[in-house]
């Protein structure tokens, strides 16, 4: 229930009401003297009309005042509404109807929000007259469709039809942005609506100054969606891998962090994972109020390559985003060939033993993502390289002449060669045969006595296969460590890891479309105590998955409706197209843009949850790294279900002026009604009532 | 001629002329023009007194004995025998100095006692005149000696309005004075208690004087006719003063005047006494004809 004004520019003549006043107060103070004989019949007279003289008087006074202020009010052209139907009268109306079609709108009007939303809109629309038009602009705009005033109510009612629940937050900024920009033409009325929850998510990222447009002569009058019960509210906040890497067949952990917003706890809540969507794994859960609990699950997939999961809530009225999708990228075992220069019959003193227990801890074959091959050098011509990814020689005295072409071969084509150092190679050799591929001419080696080892002392944390150092653990790990024997390098490669003295420790070359990369110290503990260190493990499994080409299986949480993907392709892409298949199976081309030494696809399309597909251009290698889907998942944020008070709405639109209307009134009929005439009648009665007792004076 | 005859009476006229003699004569003259002449007419000459001499009377009247007494001029003054004696009472308190357009209700009451003056004097009969404000401003005893208008006239003229009124003491004051019976005409605004100027009034009607009282009001007394917000102070009491808005009370005024007439009429009704309430916008004939009606 309220009262607007068609032209509230007039109501500064209320001013005028005090002139009745004024001019009553002038004439006290202007006085004519007379001086008269009968003066005291002038008192006896007073004396007798005294009270009704001056009860007289003030009512005159009293019309006079209200003559005025209906006069301005009448100009001013009053409305009083009830609930909060359309103007009546005051020339044609320009509504833009705001649908607020946010997620969080699912779970509003205790499950029947949003089409409760949609009978208002219809509603406003019906009451539209002839001359009325109208706009229907819903928050979260999936297209960028052209949206126009019209007048057509069919057409306002098909695209109404049309409006669903989008999986985002609510757009505000650029709605309304919009509302204004349609309502900047003239109207003898102009009106926005907008009927929403009043979700806090969607106002949080509302600011008025971002509006490049605005006109505060135009409310905003919201028509509020409320709910009458606080629901049990969870939701799923995260997915991460709670394990390292994802591999065929190897165990895999995956965690799931629910939330929860409201203030009831949710008791047994059922939480499912899926894999490729199949059913994997069920799990109950208590998600205190306010609060948060993390489930885990293990689980393995079968085949390498990209898989899509799912995490997802069932209770009883429960409301908050139920699902989270995730994408899988899992590796095949890395196979691995570890040449043991230096064999012995205790395999603990062998060179090779430190390094095949770092990349396969337990022993066991499908306990890891490596898989280790030990040979001898003598079984070196005999071996398949094809069948590696990696090659690591360790303390290999000299390389079989027909064995180092196929190595050259194998780097060249994209493999990795780890060497490790030792007191049988010989350097002479190496640089001679390998030369094309080491990233280090070995000269002189360099021992001592175990306590005058060198400390390791600069890191290039920013390589790729040495990030795991920004952990501060590992990097004292490795800074503890001592070497006392290398061999000395004069780098042709990029070092590394160097030593206090300044001599390099590790190296690093690429050839071709492979790397290769020299330790200048032993893969055992001849020379160096780093095996038993705690970094040992880690590094060795680093820069394996490095020299192996970088894949590592991972898990992908996505990223949230209505933000950008970011995908990285090779760079002979520039120029083409990526095509995009949306989970409601629209296909989108999204152009391959070139930035520095890469190229860039960026997918902004990514309104509703679900997997996103992604199919590479013709010629572009499989092996490019690129993922081949991504999930998009609802903002768990939209499962907050508070809302702005009408308080900090209106802070937050100043100085637009914001009037919350409930739902109900609309549904209940709002009326309008034109006071005009009514007031006319009033200031009528109001000039009669003046005249007739003017004259009794 | 009708017209001019006419004029004579229009108070408005009458203030255009200044001298009151000439006032008093035109007014009686055209009144009593077709009018038959009194019959009562004064005989045997009696002496009264000496007075002074002043300018106008006549040489032959100077008692020579008494100047080579006195070595001054004095008059021989006779009384006419008369079979009538009228006191014209005349009011000259502030309240009368009022006048809302023409002639004040002073001058109006001067040109009416001037005229029943004329009018009693050219009819033989004796006519006397006392002003008063709260006290007696002059006393002119009646005299039936035509040239004795004169006299009357100066006694009149020689007094502008002025002090309160006190008409009920007043009265009581110039009843004690007057030995003889005869007629008393009251020329006032009665703007006093209504019960102490009745009381007054008894005195003579109890000595035996016929009375009659003419009531003068202005217009504007009686229809308060002004508009806005007004200071009214009275002319007489000075901290009597009001502000009001006429409009508001006016229809008021009226029936507070208009009782207040009504009752002096009604009380001088009950005392054999003749009331005629004058508007100073009457002709004067209407108020002279009230005293031939009463004359007879």
């Amino acid at each position: 229930m309220s009262l607007f004004f068609l032209y509230p520019a007039f109501l500064v003549g209320l001013l005028a009401a005090s002139l009745p006043i004024v001019i009553h107060l002038l004439n006290r103070r202007r006085l004519q003297r007379i001086q008269f004989p009968a003066v005291r019949f002038i008192l006896l007279s007073q004396k007798r009309i005294s009270r009704s003289y001056r009860l007289r008087h003030w009512l005159l006074l009293a019309l006079r005042t209200l003559a005025v202020v209906f006069l301005v009010l009448l100009l001013a052209n009053p409305i009083f509404q009830t609930g909060a139907g359309l103007f009546a009268g005051g020339g044609p109306v320009s509504l833009v109807v705001l649908l607020d079609n946010s997620l969080s709108m699912t779970w509003s009007g205790d499950g029947n929000g949003f089409k409760q939303a949609k009978e208002a809109a219809r509603l406003l629309i019906s009451a539209l007259n002839d001359g009325d038009r109208a706009a229907l602009l819903p928050t979260n705009i999936a297209g960028k469709e052209v949206i126009r005033l019209k007048s057509q109510k069919d057409v306002l009612s098909r695209e109404l039809d049309a409006v669903e629940i989008a999986d985002g937050t609510a757009n505000l900024t650029a709605t309304l942005e919009k509302a204004y920009e349609l309502l900047n033409e003239p109207a003898g009325q102009k009106e926005i609506r907008l009927i929403t929850d009043m979700g806090l998510t969607g106002w949080d990222r509302f600011s008025i100054a971002a509006l490049k447009r605005v006109d505060p002569s135009i409310p905003v009058k919201l028509i509020r969606v409320g709910r009458k019960e606080q629901p049990l509210n969870a939701s799923i906040e995260e997915i991460r891998l709670g394990s390292q890497g994802v591999g065929v067949n190897i165990p895999l952990q995956i965690e799931a962090t629910l939330g929860n917003f409201g203030a009831q706890e949710v008791k047994d809540v059922l939480v499912q994972l899926s894999i490729d969507g199949q059913n994997k794994e069920q799990k109950l859960a208590t998600v205190p109020p306010k609060g948060q609990v993390t489930v885990s699950f293990q689980t393995r997939v079968s085949q390498a390559g990209a898989h899509t999961g799912q995490v997802s809530l069932k209770k009883d009225g429960l409301a908050g985003n139920p699902v989270a999708d995730f994408t899988l990228d899992a590796q095949d075992k890395l196979r691995v060939l570890v040449v043991d220069g230096d064999p012995q019959t205790a395999l603990v003193q062998s060179e090779s033993f430190f390094l095949s227990r770092a990349l396969n801890p337990s022993g066991e074959r499908d306990s890891s993502l490596f898989l280790p091959a030990v040979i001898v050098p003598d079984a070196l011509n005999a071996a398949a390289l094809d069948s590696y990814q990696v090659v690591i020689l360790c303390n290999v005295a000299a390389l079989p002449d027909g064995f180092v072409a196929n190595l050259q071969n194998f780097v060249r084509q994209g493999g990795g060669l780890l060497i490790f150092s030792g007191d049988k190679i010989q350097p002479d050799s190496y640089n001679q045969k390998l030369a094309q591929v080491a990233p280090a001419e070995l000269r002189e080696k360099k021992t001592g006595p175990e306590a005058s080892g060198e400390k390791i002392d600069k890191l290039d944390a920013a390589h790729p296969a040495l990030q795991i150092f920004s952990d501060p653990i590992l990097l004292e790990s490795l800074k503890s460590s001592r070497v006392w024997g290398y061999t000395r390098a004069s780098a042709r490669g990029r070092p590394l890891i160097s030593l206090a003295n300044g001599d390099p420790l590790l190296l690093e070359q690429k050839v071709g479309a492979g790397k290769a990369i020299l330790i200048a110290t032993t893969a055992d503990r001849d020379w160096t105590d780093l095996p038993l260190k705690t970094a040992y493990l880690p590094l060795l499994q680093s820069l394996t998955h490095y020299l192996a080409g970088g894949k590592r299986g991972q898990l992908d949480p996505g990223i949230a409706v209505d933000t950008a993907k970011e995908i990285a392709l090779p760079p002979g892409l520039v120029g083409k197209s990526l095509r995009v298949a949306k989970p409601n199976k629209l296909d989108v081309e999204v152009p391959i843009a070139g930035e520095k030494d890469r190229a860039v696809a960026t997918i902004t399309d990514n309104d509703r949850a679900g997997i996103y597909r992604l199919s590479l251009p013709a010629g572009a290698a499989k092996e490019s790294g690129a993922p081949q889907m991504y999930a998009v998942n609802r903002p768990f944020l939209e499962s907050r279900l508070e809302e702005i008070s009408e308080a900090e709405l209106q802070a937050k639109l100043a100085p637009v002026r914001a009037e919350v209307i409930p739902i109900e009134a609309l549904k209940e009929g709002g009326k309008r009604t034109d006071l005009a005439f009514p007031l006319l009648a009033l200031l009528i009665v109001t000039l009669l009532a003046e005249g007739w007792l003017g004259q009794r004076f | 001629m009708a017209d001019t005859q006419k004029n004579y009476f229009d108070p408005k006229v009458l203030a255009g002329i200044a001298n009151l003699s000439l006032r008093a004569r035109w007014v009686v003259e055209g009144l009593m023009s077709g009018v038959h002449k009194s019959r009562a007419k004064g005989f045997s000459v009696e002496f009264e007194e000496h007075r002074e001499y002043s300018p106008g009377d006549e040489i032959r009247r100077i008692d020579w004995k008494a100047l080579g007494k006195f070595d001054r001029y004095y008059i021989k003054e006779y009384e006419d025998e008369t079979n009538l004696r009228a006191y014209l009472l005349l009011d000259a308190s502030a309240s009368m100095n009022y006048a809302s357009d023409g002639i004040t209700k002073f001058d109006y009451a001067c040109t009416l006692t001037a005229s029943l003056a004329y009018l009693i004097l050219k009819q033989q009969d004796a006519a006397g005149v006392v002003t008063f404000s709260n006290r007696i401003e002059s006393f002119v005893p009646p005299r039936a000696k035509r040239d004795y208008l004169t006299q009357i006239l100066h006694a009149l003229e020689n007094r502008g309005p002025g002090g309160e009124t006190n008409v009920g003491k007043i009265l009581e004051d110039i009843a004690g004075q007057i030995k003889r019976r005869g007629l008393i005409v009251l020329v006032s605004d009665l703007l006093d208690e209504p019960a102490e100027i009745l009381k007054g009034l008894r005195h003579f009607r109890f000595k035996g004087n016929d009375v009659i009282v003419f009531h003068l009001l202005d217009p504007a007394e009686l229809s308060l006719p002004f508009d806005g917000n007004i200071l009214f102070e009275d002319l007489e009491a000075l901290n009597l003063r009001v502000i009001t808005d006429p409009r508001a009370i006016r229809t008021t005024y009226q029936q507070v005047v208009n009782e207040f007439i009504a009752d002096m009429r009604k009380q001088c009704h009950d005392n054999a006494i003749d009331y005629q309430m004058i508007s100073t916008s009457t002709p004067l004939d209407q108020a002279l004809a009230s005293y031939l009606s009463w004359r007879g």
